[in-house]
C-alpha cells in the first residue's frame, strides 16, 4: 500500500512532497509531507502514509492533509498529522485529536544562570520529582470534588486563579487563554471524571516529562528577546496532557461515534477515524467534551506549573521566579477559518503556529509570531520557534510537535536496557530521575529521530523559524 | 491450538495479538496480556479479589475493544488489575467473565485505551486470532 503511495508522489520542494488525489480511490483532496530526503525515505518503513491517505477520504476535508516532518505511524491519524474540515459538511473525528487530549508543552523561564547555579541543579531536580506526581501516581494533595472538577472542565486555567495556581499572566501566555470555548462538563461521562478527578498536576507517563533546561544557543535575537530569552537562561519544559480523563473522553466518543456514522452514511477505509458531523449532536456533543478535557489538560500544565515554582522560591526565593514563555496544544480539534471557509482544524501530533499578524497570537509576541515549542525526546535538545504568516497558507497555521518517533518501544528496549540510557543520560551531566528503567530505555534517545533535522525542515519550509535551543539539565520522567 | 499472545513492533504505540481455541480463551488471554504490561510482577501477597465484568457491543471486534478498555478503565480507578478469568460467555454482543484482579498496592502502568485502528478478529485454524493496538 505504502509504495504505491510513495511511487505516485511528486517531490515539490526541497522540503515539501505531494501524494496526489489520484494515488487512492477515495481520496478528496491531496495529501502534503513537509520532509527532507532523508526523512521522506524513512516515511516508507511504516503505515504514516497510507493513514495520512485514509483522512484524505473523510468527508469535508479542505485544502490538503498534512503531515509533519516528525510524522510517525498512529491509529486512524498519524501522529504529526493536520486535517481541516469544512464546518457546514464537513466531520469531526476524536481519532483526528488522539487519547491524549490537549497533550502540549509549556515554557517557563527563570532569570538565574544555569551556570551560576550548576552545583544547585541536583537539589532542584529531586525537589521536582517529589512535588510533582509522576508515572501512573495521582495528585492527592488536589484531588478536586465533582463540582471543582467541573469548574476547571468548563473554565480551565481561569478556574485555577481564584485559587492562587495561576495569576493573570499565565493566562494571557497560554494558548486560548487556557480555556477553549464552548466546553461542556455534562458532555463528559462520569467515567471520565474517575478517572481525572486525582490527576491535576500529574505528569503521566509515555514520553512525557519535566526537564531542567538551559537557553544553550539563540539563534534569532530579536525574537528571543520578545520572548524574554537570553543564552544561559534556566528553564522549565513540561510536557503532559489530559491524563486519564482524557483518555476516557475519546474512548467513550470513538465508541460512540462507531455507531451513530451508519446514521449519517458515512463509510471509512479504518475505524479508529469514526467521525460525525460537525453540525450534527453527536459532533457537537464530542466538540464540548473534547474542550473540556482541553481545559483539564492546559490546567494540569498550570498546576504543574504551580508545583515547580514553589520548589523554584524555596531554592532561590525571588529570583527563582518562573515566568510562562507560552503554553501550546499537540493535540486538539479547533473551529478556526482558513482559506476563507469556517473550518474545525484537527492536529495530531501537531502545533499551532500563528505568525505575528494573526490576532490570537500573544500581543507581547506580535512583532515575531507566536512561540512554537518543540520537545526533543528525552534528555536532547528542545527547539523554541517563532510561527510564521506563511504557515497559515502552507499548513493552516500548524507545525511539527517533537522529534517523532523512529523506534517502537520493543526495539528500543531490545536495543539498550535502561540502566544503560540512565548512564549514558547522566555521563552526559544530566540529572535524571525515573523510577521505571524500562520507561527510560522505551523513551531513550536514540528511538526518536533528529529533532534538528526535523526543526531544520520546518524552518526551510517558512512554517516557523528557529529562535532558540534548550539543553536539558535535569530529566524528570514518568 | 493452546491460547498465546505476543507484542508485535509498531513504531507509535503497542500492537497486540491474541490466539485461542475459543473466543473465550482468547478474551481471556487478551486479558492476562494487558495484565501483563499493568502489572509486570504480581506479588502473591497482593490482596485478590472477584467480580464480575461484561460489556456489550454491535459487533465481536467491537466487544474486543470494549472488553480491553473496561479492564484498562477498572485498573486505573479502582487499582484492580484483572488477573485470572473465571467461567466467561462470549455472545455476539456481549461478554461476561468472573475476574479475580489483584489489588495493586501502586497504580499500574498506565494503557491509554485499545483502539479500533487494524483491529482484526477472525477465525484461524480451528480457533481464533485477533490483532488489536493499545494506545500507551
Amino acid at each position: 500500500m505504502s509504495d504505491s503511495i510513495v511511487s505516485a508522489a511528486k517531490r515539490l520542494s526541497a522540503v515539501l512532497y505531494e501524494i496526489p488525489v489520484t494515488a487512492r480511490p477515495g481520496m478528496r483532496v491531496p495529501a502534503r509531507v513537509f520532509a527532507d530526503e532523508r526523512l521522506w525515505e524513512r516515511l516508507a518503513t511504516d503505515r504514516s502514509l497510507e493513514q495520512l491517505v485514509n483522512v484524505a477520504t473523510l468527508p469535508g476535508v479542505v485544502g490538503h492533509v498534512l503531515a509533519m516532518p516528525d510524522v510517525h505511524e498512529g491509529y486512524g491519524f498519524p501522529v504529526g498529522g493536520v486535517a481541516a474540515m469544512r464546518r457546514e459538511d464537513g466531520v469531526v473525528s476524536p481519532g483526528g485529536v488522539g487519547y491524549d487530549i490537549n497533550c502540549g508543552v509549556r515554557l517557563l523561564a527563570s532569570e538565574l544562570e544555569a551556570a551560576a547555579v550548576q552545583d544547585r541543579i541536583e537539589a532542584v531536580v529531586h525537589d521536582l520529582s517529589r512535588s510533582i506526581p509522576s508515572g501512573p501516581h495521582a495528585n492527592r494533595a488536589l484531588s478536586l470534588t465533582r463540582e471543582e472538577l467541573d469548574r476547571v472542565l468548563e473554565q480551565g486555567v481561569p478556574a485555577l486563579v481564584e485559587r492562587g495556581l495561576a495569576t493573570e499572566d499565565d493566562l494571557a501566555h497560554t494558548e486560548a487563554g487556557g480555556a477553549l470555548p464552548g466546553a461542556d462538563a455534562s458532555a463528559v461521562s462520569a467515567r471520565a471524571k474517575d478517572r481525572g478527578h486525582d490527576q491535576l498536576g500529574t505528569i503521566g507517563s509515555g514520553n512525557h516529562f519535566v526537564e531542567v533546561q538551559v537557553v544553550d544557543e539563540v539563534f534569532d535575537d530579536a525574537a528571543a528577546l520578545a520572548y524574554g530569552l537570553r543564552k544561559g537562561q534556566l528553564a522549565v519544559l513540561i510536557h503532559t496532557g489530559s491524563r486519564g480523563l482524557g483518555h476516557q473522553v475519546c474512548t467513550d466518543y470513538v465508541r460512540e461515534l462507531d455507531r451513530v456514522m451508519p446514521r449519517y452514511g458515512i463509510t471509512l477505509p479504518d475505524r479508529q477515524l469514526a467521525c460525525a458531523p460537525l453540525a450534527s449532536p453527536e459532533g457537537q456533543r464530542y466538540l464540548a467534551a473534547m474542550a473540556a478535557a482541553a481545559n483539564f489538560a492546559w490546567s494540569n500544565r498550570q498546576a504543574i506549573t504551580h508545583a515547580a515554582r514553589r520548589v523554584f522560591d524555596r531554592a532561590f526565593g525571588r529570583q527563582g521566579t518562573l515566568r510562562l514563555v507560552y503554553d501550546v496544544a499537540h493535540n486538539i480539534a479547533k473551529l478556526e477559518r482558513h482559506q476563507d471557509a469556517e473550518t474545525c482544524v484537527h492536529r495530531k501530533g501537531a502545533t499551532r503556529a500563528f505568525g505575528p499578524s494573526h490576532p490570537e497570537t500573544p500581543a507581547a509576541y506580535r512583532t515575531v509570531g507566536q512561540p512554537v515549542l518543540i520537545p526533543g525526546s528525552m534528555g536532547t535538545a528542545s527547539y523554541i520557534l517563532a510561527g510564521q504568516d506563511a504557515a497559515y497558507e502552507a499548513s493552516f497555521g500548524s507545525c511539527c510537535h517533537g522529534a517523532g518517533r523512529a523506534l517502537s518501544r520493543g526495539a528500543a528496549k531490545r536495543s539498550r536496557s535502561g540502566t544503560e540510557v540512565r548512564r549514558e543520560l547522566q555521563a552526559r551531566g544530566i540529572v535524571v530521575r525515573c523510577s521505571s528503567n524500562e520507561e527510560l530505555a522505551e523513551e531513550a534517545p536514540h528511538a526518536y529521530k533528529d529533532v534538528e533535522a526535523v526543526v531544520s525542515v520546518v524552518h526551510q519550509a517558512g512554517l516557523a523559524r528557529k529562535v532558540a535551543r534548550l539543553r536539558p539539565l535535569g530529566v524528570i520522567k514518568g | 491450538m493452546i491460547a498465546g499472545h505476543e507484542f508485535l513492533d509498531h513504531t507509535g504505540e503497542l500492537e497486540l495479538r491474541v490466539w485461542a481455541p475459543t473466543l473465550e480463551a482468547l478474551f481471556a488471554e487478551a486479558g492476562r496480556a494487558l495484565r501483563e504490561i499493568e502489572l509486570p510482577a504480581v506479588s502473591p501477597a497482593y490482596p485478590t479479589s472477584r467480580r464480575t465484568v461484561s460489556v456489550r457491543a454491535p459487533d465481536r471486534a467491537a466487544l474486543l475493544v470494549e472488553w480491553l478498555n473496561e479492564l484498562i478503565f477498572l485498573a486505573e480507578r479502582d487499582r484492580w488489575v484483572a488477573a485470572e478469568f473465571g467461567p466467561g460467555v462470549v455472545a455476539e454482543s456481549e461478554a461476561r467473565f468472573e475476574v479475580t484482579g489483584v489489588e495493586a498496592p501502586a497504580a499500574p502502568s498506565e494503557v491509554k485505551a485499545a483502539t479500533f485502528h487494524n483491529l482484526r478478529l477472525q477465525p484461524l485454524d480451528g480457533g481464533w486470532q485477533a490483532d488489536v493496538i493499545l494506545d500507551v
